[in-house]
């Protein structure tokens, strides 16, 4: 699956299962978080990114991170 | 138009070309300038001035989408341009994917829209065929061999004059079926291609799309699933002592992580020469999530991470080159039993 902060174009060249990211340059992480946070944030995104990865999607499909 | 009939002429730019700033200005809302900015003033002194340029951030483009075209077909509906020219934007991603997005939404308003960039931008794509657009280099030496040909396509457009095909006037196929008298019969025309063909000139008259594979079935078990990481962020160690390429990258790279928990910020770095790498470089698992992946492996979320990661610049690609990345790092993947993949991307 993709981690991405531009989902649409990841849809239009067909990846299937995209969870979109924090930010274009932080896709998996937050600057403005305390670091334990942003840790917290992380493992969540991960989660989230497995999620996907064990469920059936129709093509293109874009989750965001709160589900 | 007739003769001597005022036009208005629009122009979209992204914050760098409109001399706002470069990476760190990527966030700057929409922005409404007077007269021609940039290379504005190339379209002026090539016989077609833009009165009012819009600009906006890369990254603000790309992550408020809604917003700033809320914004931008504003200004648009209020100034009722005879034409809009975005870019020309080169081999930008984020940049070309705006000036698409914005074609796009024009034309379906009825404003006429040229555009410039190379072929492989993701902005041909999201323009759905409704600007014209001309290919281009990639990167800014390409600027003065490009504006000539904009202009004289914006000045018909403006000016409601007929524009030929795309072979003949340098703009890419748009993709739209027009009926068109032929002298020859599509038999005939059939065995001149298959005759070419034969003679090593491969020619076709109708492009085919992208192919699109179906969504693999869900991962059965992540218990005992491995998962391998691979990222097009250019994360590389610290130093890049392997040269990949920061962008229009042939190759793509692969190192080791076995006994790496986390991506040190003094161990690895980020080489894309697309995006503001500043946050990413104090701390690359903003882009590798590998200090999460790791704990949730030892949380026993699943199986286990594949011992190496995967890394290339994927910005200014080629798309067949992009594709023949991909096969082979799955060729990898599929020789090491990796049973599912994280990519991460800017």
């Amino acid at each position: 699956m993709f981690i991405t902060a531009l989902p649409t174009i990841a849809q239009m060249v067909g990846a299937n299962r995209v969870l979109r990211g924090v930010s274009i340059t932080h896709p998996t992480g937050d600057p403005s978080l305390a670091a334990g946070d942003e840790h917290d944030l992380r493992v969540g995104i991960v989660r989230r990114a497995l999620d996907m990865l064990t469920v059936e999607v129709e093509p293109g499909t874009v989750w965001e991170l709160d589900g | 138009m007739d003769g001597g009939a005022r036009m208005t002429v629009v122009h979209y730019l992204n914050q760098f070309f409109a001399g706002l700033g470069a990476e760190e200005a990527a966030d700057q809302e929409p922005v409404r300038l007077d007269g021609p900015q940039g290379p504005g003033r190339g379209l002026a002194a090539a016989g077609i001035a833009p009165d009012v340029t819009l600009a906006c951030g890369d990254d603000y483009f790309g992550e408020h989408e809604a917003d700033a075209m809320a914004t931008l077909l504003g200004w648009l509906d209020e100034l009722h341009p005879d034409v809009l020219i975005c870019g020309p934007s080169f081999g930008s991603g984020r940049y070309g994917y705006a000036c698409g997005v914005l074609a796009r939404e024009a034309g379906r308003a009825g404003v006429p829209v040229v555009a410039a960039m190379t072929p492989d931008s993701p902005g041909v794509l999201a323009a759905e065929g409704a600007a014209y657009i001309v290919p281009t280099g990639s990167n800014v030496a390409a600027m003065r061999e490009a504006l000539p040909v904009v202009a004289s396509l914006a000045q018909r457009l403006a000016a409601g004059e007929p524009v030929g095909d795309a072979e003949s006037e340098g703009y890419l196929p748009r993709g739209l079926r027009v009926n068109v008298l032929s002298e020859r019969t599509g038999a005939e025309r059939a065995i001149g291609l298959l005759l070419a063909k034969l003679a090593g000139d491969v020619r076709t008259e109708v492009e085919p799309r992208g192919d699109r594979v179906p969504p693999p079935a869900p991962v059965a078990d992540l218990a005992v699933t491995k998962v391998a990481l691979v990222t097009e962020a250019g994360c590389v160690p610290q130093g890049n002592p392997d040269r990949l390429p920061t962008r229009h990258s042939n190759v793509w790279l692969r190192y080791p992580i076995a006994d790496v928990d986390s991506l040190d910020p003094d161990a690895y770095e980020s080489v894309h020469a697309g995006f503001d790498t500043t946050s990413a470089n104090a701390d690359p698992n903003r882009l590798v999530p590998l200090d999460a992946a790791r704990a949730l492996e030892h949380a026993r979320a699943f199986g286990a991470l594949h011992d190496v990661f995967y890394t290339t610049s994927g910005v200014d690609t080629p798309v067949a080159t992009a594709a023949r990345h991909g096969q082979e790092i799955a060729a990898d993947l599929r020789a090491a039993k990796v049973g599912a993949v994280i990519l991460t991307g800017t």
